[in-house]
């Protein structure tokens, strides 16, 4: 069983499920395997019946003899009808017990892993694709869920059934029974055989499907290039190779599939005729009666699928396996930025002065540190601008003041606490940010505003929506506040979106307020009210602030100028502009931008 | 229980939410797709009437074999009808599997027909066809619409056909035993019918109900995994977490409420089956008490056909479902098909072989798109000017000026709406596309890699470029010795969207490429400055040589390139504001001075700030 123990306790959690349901199971088996018995007994009966209704004849008592006889056929009738109906009552509650209990195991463990994501950081994030932490999500959880419902459930009817069936067989004739059963073993392993054939094909179809896909996918982003270079016929042509293969898998699996039912078909039906023909010879040896051949081909017939189901059964279970270990490698994983032993859960404010001191930080992935050494103190209530070119390490720095990055080297402190003994809660909950990368949820405009505040009133919305100067954009849309964005509702522009952002981060009132390049997408006149606004806030958070516009940056109390990783200029606006540096350079071609731009 | 269910993300799939009527005109369009296998459609229906004849002979003859020997003990006679027992078994398992073969051989190459016929459609839109419909959707399109298709093509009509056959033959054999048992038998049919269709209603009901809130949680994890920071920074972990586990209630219970049907489905099939066996014992026993000929091995053959009729009702009722998706996708992809936005080809094009390298603007006007109100948003306005052959014409201007549009135009990816273009006198729509792109290289800003190796990049699977014809092309602009400083050489992966080469690295791979169909005239969108300083001069010299001797057309961003043009093109705006050499238009302390101070003061010593200019993604190939 290996990694599938793991699940066990969930079994026991269940067990009120699966005691019944277990039981079910078998009472059901039970009753169904007694129908063939009536029916032997009513086959056999009838022409005894007969023989004796005609050897009566004429006589009084065959008046007498009629009516017990009808009775006799009404209760061999009735008792079939009456046994399988008992047998199907058992199968529909083993059904609503054992395969329900898996559906509340699939509920629990997906729920479990939802909440163990929850506490992963970015680290993680960036090692799995998202499209892999869905497929674990849903595929490999569903794998699983089988192997605890209907695996289950099937071994043990089929144990029962092919236990019972075979007793009930062995008692009436041992031989015919051999030969009958004969097949069945094979029939069990050519379903397991099949079973794997059928995987493994459709593992490879699957991957030619993805390879397919992703040569349309390619061919679609690049179809500049092919019209330019007119390689649209040997695109094509590519493409018809891709499908030909995709073909080719498609057949390889329709070739086993193709055989499936026949196999199936063809052991069972080798049985039946074992039956007829071994079974006529004893027979007329007088050894059984033709009452038992019925019986034996109906048990034959009942046993096929029980039995075919334990071949499947195998492969269920090493794909269970094969899942639990993918999800196991999410659940093992410690969160690692969280609360530990060093974290002083007693403080619960912030008052927003911040420092760096030699703060250092390298991307798993990239060969230069992204911070260098960077230090820096900012005191409460003041403002941090941060400038710099692209991948000069300006968000880096700022990533790190909500502890979404921890530093390898240095330390980042709060109120003269370091970020790591802060209570993971405290830091963010006193924080406002805003990313360089606006996401927003699909869900309404006022929902996503009051992300960060579930208590939020529309009035508190309505003033975080007017500082961002979204409130006239609001008014626009088609429902106002309540209307959805995204995929379901309508596509905002990029500046509307950011300054859904903006506007998130501001109902928080947060004690520290980060812009992470966040005025990109509006325009100069936008940002001026944006500004105002945050200005007249001002006194109540510390700003950090990164931006390519200087126009955004002026007013802060320290501007620091990156490159590379560090910090290679600061001071004041008007320090820098005197100093013939970076930052003057910088200024000199925005005001010729602008000039331009007036033309 | 093949699950390759391919669940795609681009697009929730609403498919099962339509409720199809079998339209006569589709299905005719779907045939059509089948036309070119009609001899092997008969085949398989042929084969599929033999295996419908061969399955309910069994039980026909098992009563042979009890009636005619086994009660009288004819051991020799029972032998014989054992052997056609064999050949009947052996018969229909081959006969079935060749015909399920064939069916799905049939559907297979219906499907790939129409896939790649698709695709070649698809391709060959115009570029404002791709402007507006999203990538994602046109993938679904030629694959996962194009696949529901394939159960029409397949297991539709032909497997269907042969349920029916078989409920046939099974009607048939019960009749030539014994009507009255017959009859008998049949009447659980329409409880057996009724269960089915009732089951079928609610599972269908229910499955697109669990199909939703399976996108429902797809959508939400996808959603949450990728906005995760945004979760944690808000702290909003707990009421996000209720939220799921709602969604995954919600999930479970559609899961649930079909696990009833399902509960009831089987047990009830059983219960009919056991309804029709005592019917057939009570019934045949009452008939022989009145002296019917009602035989032992009539009995057991019955009791064999009830089981037996039930798979065709319960696959038909399977297949009902299937066609209605094929229906659905068959509709979105003939959809596809129907969509016409190819440029016109010319009625006469006239023959181009190698060009002179004229390029003559005469009054263009240009919008990609009209506003809400219709009027054309024009990105080029009254552009005229005319580059003579062996000339370099450098197009200055800030962001949003149309320089890129020029090109676009000129390659004519977009259709221009006033004025001409005319390459050596010709206007390019009387030109077959491909001569006209044939002749006009284009280096892009920002170079578009497949993925694949750097050769695959550079021959773009042209099986006329050799290897040595690339390898002089990479030694004229020196990216040889940078493609074999690479781990790999010619065969290193270039990694999705080219991202283990930097910029200038790329561009240089653009030169090459461009370089191999040695066209006569260049188009280039320079790359923006942020390159090192070896592939900085790399790019330096590639430059001179692409140039050389050929008509250039060039978004300048280098000091180096706008020095050396025979004419710079100043846009504003839309518009072409001033013209003229370096030095006249310096002179002339206009527009080029001010973009002059602004763009190319820097890369004389001393300047280093580098403005990060979003470029239009038009021309990002």
């Amino acid at each position: 069983m290996g990694p599938l123990s793991r699940l066990n306790h969930f079994f026991w959690e269940y067990k009120y499920l699966f005691v019944p349901g277990l039981l079910f199971t078998m009472v059901s088996a039970g009753f169904q395997i007694t129908v063939p018995m009536v029916v032997r007994q009513a086959v056999d009966s009838i022409p005894r019946f007969v023989r004796l209704y005609t050897l009566y004849a004429d006589t009084p008592a065959q008046a007498e003899l009629y009516t017990y006889f009808v009775v006799a056929l009404l209760l061999f009738a009735g008792g079939i009808i009456l046994l399988s109906a008992t047998s199907g009552l058992f199968m529909f509650l083993m059904r609503q017990t054992v395969v329900v209990a898996s559906r509340h195991i699939e509920y629990d463990l997906r729920n479990d892993l939802y909440a163990h994501l929850q506490r992963l950081s970015s680290t993680f994030y960036q090692e799995y694709a998202t499209g892999d932490v869905i497929t674990r999500a849903t595929d490999d959880i569903e794998k699983v869920r089988r192997y605890i419902g209907p695996a289950i459930m099937y071994v043990t009817r089929s144990l029962v059934m092919v236990l019972v069936a075979a007793s009930a067989m062995f008692v009436i004739s041992p031989t015919l029974t051999l030969y009958a059963l004969l097949p069945l073993p094979l029939l069990a392993g050519a379903v397991f055989f099949m079973a794997r054939m059928v995987h493994r094909r459709s593992d490879r179809l699957q991957q030619q499907y993805s390879a397919l896909t992703s040569r349309v996918q390619e061919a679609l982003s690049g179809i500049r290039v092919l019209k330019a270079y007119t390689r649209e016929a040997a695109e094509a042509e590519a493409f018809d190779d891709e499908s030909r293969a995709y073909r080719a898998r498609n057949l390889d699996l329709a070739w086993v599939e193709s055989a499936w039912r026949p196999s199936f078909l063809l052991l069972v039906g080798v049985s039946t005729v074992i039956v007829v023909w071994v079974g006529g010879r004893l027979v007329t040896e007088g050894a059984i009666t033709i009452g038992n051949i019925a019986e034996y081909i109906i048990y034959i017939n009942m046993m096929t699928w029980p039995v075919a189901s334990l071949g499947f059964v195998i492969t269920m279970i090493q794909r269970a396996s094969a899942s639990v270990q993918r999800l196991q490698r999410i659940q093992d994983r410690t969160p690692e930025i969280a609360d530990g032993p060093q974290t002083d859960a007693s403080i619960k404010t912030l008052e927003g002065r911040i420092a760096f001191r030699d703060v250092w930080y390298q991307y798993a992935d990239e060969e230069a540190p992204a911070l260098r050494g960077v230090s820096f103190e900012l005191p409460a209530d003041g403002t941090l601008a941060v400038v710099g070119r692209t991948g000069a390490g300006k968000s880096t720095l700022v990533r790190m003041i909500p502890r979404l990055l921890d530093p390898d080297a240095g330390t980042v402190t709060i109120d003269g606490h370091d970020l790591r003994t802060l209570p993971l809660e405290t830091v963010r909950r006193h924080m406002g940010y805003v990313p360089q990368d606006v996401f927003l949820f699909s869900d309404t405009v006022a929902n996503n505003i009051a992300f960060g505040d579930l208590d939020a009133h529309r009035d508190e919305i309505r003033r975080a929506a007017a500082e961002a100067d979204l409130l006239d954009n609001v008014r626009d849309f088609p429902e106002g506040f309540d209307t959805y964005v995204g995929e379901r509702g309508i596509t905002l522009s990029g500046g509307q979106k950011q300054r859904t952002s903006i506007a998130r981060a501001l109902i928080r009132n947060p004690r520290i307020l980060i812009f992470d390049d966040s005025l990109s997408a509006v325009d100069t006149a936008t940002e001026r009210n944006i500004l105002r606004s945050l200005r007249q806030r001002q006194g109540s958070h510390t700003l950090v602030i990164v931006s390519h516009r200087l126009s955004a940056v002026q007013e802060a109390d320290l501007i620091l100028v990156m490159e590379q990783g560090a910090v290679v200029q600061r001071g004041t606006h008007e320090e820098l502009v005197a100093q013939d540096g970076l930052y003057a350079d910088l200024h000199e071609k925005q005001l010729l931008e602008e000039e331009i731009q007036a033309l | 229980m093949a699950d390759n269910t391919s669940d795609d993300h681009f697009e929730p799939d609403d498919s099962v939410d339509e409720v199809h009527t079998f339209d006569g005109k589709l299905i005719r369009r779907i045939a059509r797709y089948l036309a070119p296998y009609t001899g092997y459609v008969v085949l398989a229906l042929v084969l599929t009437l033999g295996a419908s004849v061969l399955g309910p002979l069994r039980p026909w003859l098992v009563q042979k074999a009890i009636d005619n020997y086994i009660v009288v003990g004819d051991l020799e006679g029972l032998r014989w009808v054992i052997l056609f027992l064999m050949l009947a078994l052996v018969g229909e398992g081959l006969l079935s599997f060749v015909e399920n073969y064939l069916t799905q051989w049939i559907g297979q190459q219906a499907i790939y027909d129409l896939r790649t016929t698709l695709f070649r459609h698809v391709e060959n839109q115009s570029l404002s066809y791709f402007d507006h419909t999203p990538v994602g959707r046109i993938i679904t399109r030629t694959t996962s619409d194009v696949e529901a298709l394939s159960d029409a093509f397949s297991s539709g009509l032909v497997t269907a056909l042969g349920d029916l056959f078989k409920l046939f033959f099974i009607a048939y054999f019960m009749f030539t035993l014994n009507w009255m048992l017959a009859v008998v038998t049949l009447l659980v049919m329409p409880l057996m019918v009724g269960v089915t269709v009732w089951f079928r209603r609610n599972v269908r009901k229910q499955y697109r109900e669990t199909r939703k809130q399976m996108a429902r949680l797809n959508s939400f994890i996808q959603e949450h995994v990728t906005g995760m920071h945004i979760v944690q920074l808000f702290g909003r972990e707990a009421e996000e977490k209720r939220r799921f586990e709602d969604i995954n209630d919600d999930h479970r219970a559609a899961h649930l409420r079909t696990i009833f049907y399902y509960a009831i489905f089987w047990p009830s099939i059983e219960f009919i089956s056991s309804v029709a066996l005592a019917a057939v014992l009570w019934f045949g026993g009452f008939r022989a008490l009145g002296g019917s000929a009602l035989t032992l091995g009539v009995l057991v053959a019955f009791i064999q056909y009830a089981r037996q009729f039930f798979r065709p009702i319960r696959d038909l009722s399977n297949k009902y479902d299937t066609l209605q998706r094929a229906m659905a996708g068959a509709e979105r992809v003939f959809g596809v098909l129907d969509t016409r936005a190819s440029l016109d080809a010319p009625d006469a094009p006239v023959e181009l072989k190698g060009i002179q390298g004229t390029i003559e603007f005469e009054n263009v006007w240009f919008a990609y798109e009209e506003d809400t109100e219709g009027t054309p948003d024009w990105v080029l306005k009254d552009v005229s000017f005319k580059v003579e052959p062996g000339e370099t014409a450098a197009l200055v201007g800030a962001t949003g000026a149309g320089k890129s549009t020029v090109m676009n135009v000129l390659l004519r990816f977009y259709e221009i709406q006033k004025g001409r273009i005319l390459v050596d006198g010709h206007d390019i729509r009387d030109l077959r596309l491909q001569d006209l792109r044939e002749h006009i290289g284009l280096i892009p800003q920002d170079v578009f890699l497949f993925s694949g190796s750097v050769r695959r990049n550079l021959t773009l699977d042209n099986p006329d470029v050799d290897e040595a014809l690339m390898r002089r092309a990479a030694k004229m602009v020196q990216a040889d010795g940078l493609i074999q400083r690479l781990p790999d050489g010619y065969d290193q992966d270039v990694k999705e969207r080219g991202s283990s080469l930097s910029r200038g690295q790329r561009q240089l791979l653009a030169f090459v490429r461009a370089l191999l169909y040695d066209p006569d005239v260049m188009v280039l969108d320079e790359a923006t400055s942020s390159v090192d300083t070896e592939t900085e001069a790399l790019i330096q010299q590639a430059l001179e040589r692409v140039t050389e001797g050929r008509t250039t057309l060039a978004i300048a961003h280098r000091l180096s390139t706008i020095q050396d043009a025979d004419k710079i093109l100043v846009m504003h705006k839309g518009e072409i504001r001033e013209r003229g050499t370096h030095q006249e238009l310096l002179a002339a302390d206009g527009l080029y001075r001010k973009l002059y101070d602004l763009q190319y003061a820097e890369q004389s010593p001393g300047g280093a700030w580098e403005k990060n200019e979003p470029t239009d993604e038009r021309v990002q190939a």
